[in-house]
């Protein structure tokens, strides 16, 4: 049945508010599921190390600290500054090592290759070693994501 | 006398509640096709035979195995060592995995070639499809199971593919990890995965896809059915059957000699801060994958490399899912070039494998 001017008949017009309405109840019972399932980042904004036990480390060596979930690193260079890295490859996530010989990092998974500054320079690697802000305040090693004031 | 009256009793019991005669008939009416090509109706209730193994072993490696961080590795370990013949229960649930995706592998590629998924039995295909996907599914959530050093690398690199598929990709990684890494909450999840949420779309996608085979009945291939003359039958039952439990008897000794000669290592624990050991390498069936990755430099163009890989392998998966449907001409040159494709996919999967190892 169809109302003069009307732009649909009645029983479309019922087919679609209870259409819409079983939609929208799907979807109001969809989201709590939808959100449940990812449980919220990890991923630390600052990280804060007693500086003295990374005062002695000798130049070009690496020491690992848990950034959250992942490995991160801690290298002394050359001249005595430290750099901070998310010890992960940027291929596909597997924990990278430090070679001090060869000053280079190394990725075994699929043979990926940094240099000692963190630039990708062999294998599948798309991108350097992600970096950190390290700051030396006091007794303190603070370690905080690029970005985070 | 009266025993057996009243066994007939029971049964008109029975029958008149479920209906069962009808699908006693039906077995009885079955029938296979005799040709020169019916060796590969074999590979399917081998699966099955492979999948029921899988549960009971399954069942029992269960009852000791605990799902945690801490735990896991150890009770895996307590397994191999202390339960009584668990070492040999966890080298069958590992070894069946193997031979059970080798057969899935085979029983796809043996229906490929002799294309019996043309009409009217392409959904037979996709379900088939989905079951090894799933299969596969088994396979790589049950492999971070025993938490050792190799494993967790192997699921760090699994769970991190996904990421490169642009839009839905990095919620497909968090999904599976349950967070931006993989951690003890990945391993209760892909228990999880492992033990209830993939048995049930197993089962369920199974019951579709021996109905559609019931229904339709064992394809013929098309230069037999060409021949024109009418094909030799074996009755399924009991014939067709008691050539089957053969064929099952003779896996399972396959099977049982290899799990107890060789049986599967177990490093030491995970640890989510230790850098990946080298010489990692994932199940043998994810081998010309992995060298894919492996291979493909850091950017084609301006493209990531690892992206066009992945983007490749959704393709390929994408294209053999919709296979009866592309192949709709098997008789023409279009049917016979895709049978070349299988024969050099398995050509060149096999290279890909043999290359990893190298």
């Amino acid at each position: 049945m169809r109302i003069k001017h009307s732009l649909f008949t009645r029983r479309q017009f019922l087919n679609g508010l209870l259409g819409g309405w079983l939609g929208a109840l799907a979807v109001s019972l969809l989201y709590p599921v939808f959100k449940f399932v990812f449980p919220p980042t990890r991923e630390p904004d600052q990280v804060t190390l007693p500086f003295s036990d990374f005062k002695d480390m000798k130049p070009n060596t690496v020491e690992n600290f848990p950034w959250g979930s992942k490995p991160g690193l801690i290298k002394k260079n050359d001249d005595g500054s430290y750099t901070a890295f998310v010890g992960v490859c940027t291929h596909l996530d597997c924990n990278v090592t430090y070679l001090p010989e060869q000053r280079k990092f190394f990725c075994a998974c699929h043979d990926g290759w940094y240099d000692q500054d963190g630039i990708h320079i062999g294998g599948p690697p798309p991108r350097p070693l992600r970096r950190l802000n390290l700051s030396i305040e006091g007794e303190d090693l603070v370690i905080k994501r690029e970005g985070v004031e | 006398m009266k025993e057996q009256g009243m066994k007939k009793g029971f049964r008109s019991w029975l029958d008149e509640r479920s209906g069962l005669s009808t699908i006693f008939r039906f077995m009885s009416e079955k029938t296979v096709p005799q040709h020169r090509h019916s060796i590969w109706y074999y590979t399917g209730s081998a699966i099955l035979l492979f999948f029921a193994i899988q549960v009971i072993t399954g069942f029992m490696l269960v009852f000791y195995y605990n799902p945690t961080l801490e735990g896991a590795n150890q009770s895996v370990a307590r397994i191999m060592t202390e339960v009584p013949l668990g070492w040999i229960i966890r080298s069958v649930h590992s070894w069946c995995s193997s031979f059970m995706i080798a057969l899935v592998f085979i029983h796809l590629l043996s229906i490929w070639i002799t294309k019996a998924y043309r009409k009217p039995r392409e959904l037979t295909w996709m379900s088939g499809v989905f079951l090894l996907f799933v299969s596969l599914a088994f396979g790589f959530t049950g492999y971070l199971l025993p938490w050792d050093d190799l494993s967790l690398s192997a699921t760090k690199v699994g769970t991190d593919i996904p990421r490169s598929i642009p839009g839905v990709g990095v919620w497909v990684t968090k999904l599976l990890r349950g967070g931006e890494d993989v951690t003890g909450d990945t391993l209760t999840r892909f228990f999880g995965f492992h033990v209830s949420i993939l048995p049930v779309f197993l089962l369920a996608i199974l019951a579709v896809h021996v109905y559609l085979i019931q229904k339709q009945g064992m394809s013929t291939p098309l230069a037999e059915e060409k021949k024109g003359e009418k094909m030799k039958e074996l009755p399924f039952w009991p014939n067709f059957v008691y050539r089957e439990m053969v064929v099952w008897l003779i896996l399972t000794g396959i099977l049982f000699s290899v799990a107890i000669f060789f049986p599967p290592s177990l490093h030491k624990a995970a640890d989510l801060m230790a850098p990946a050991p080298e010489g990692i390498r994932p199940e043998w069936y994810f081998l010309f994958l992995f060298q894919m990755l492996k291979i493909f430099p850091a950017k084609i163009l301006f493209i990531n490399g690892d992206t066009l890989v992945v983007l490749l392998m959704l393709l390929g998966i994408v294209a053999f899912f919709f296979l009866p449907l592309i192949d709709n001409r098997p008789e023409e040159r279009k049917g016979k070039f895709i049978t070349v494709i299988a024969f050099l996919f398995i050509v060149y999967a096999a290279a890909m494998t043999v290359w990893s190892l190298l």
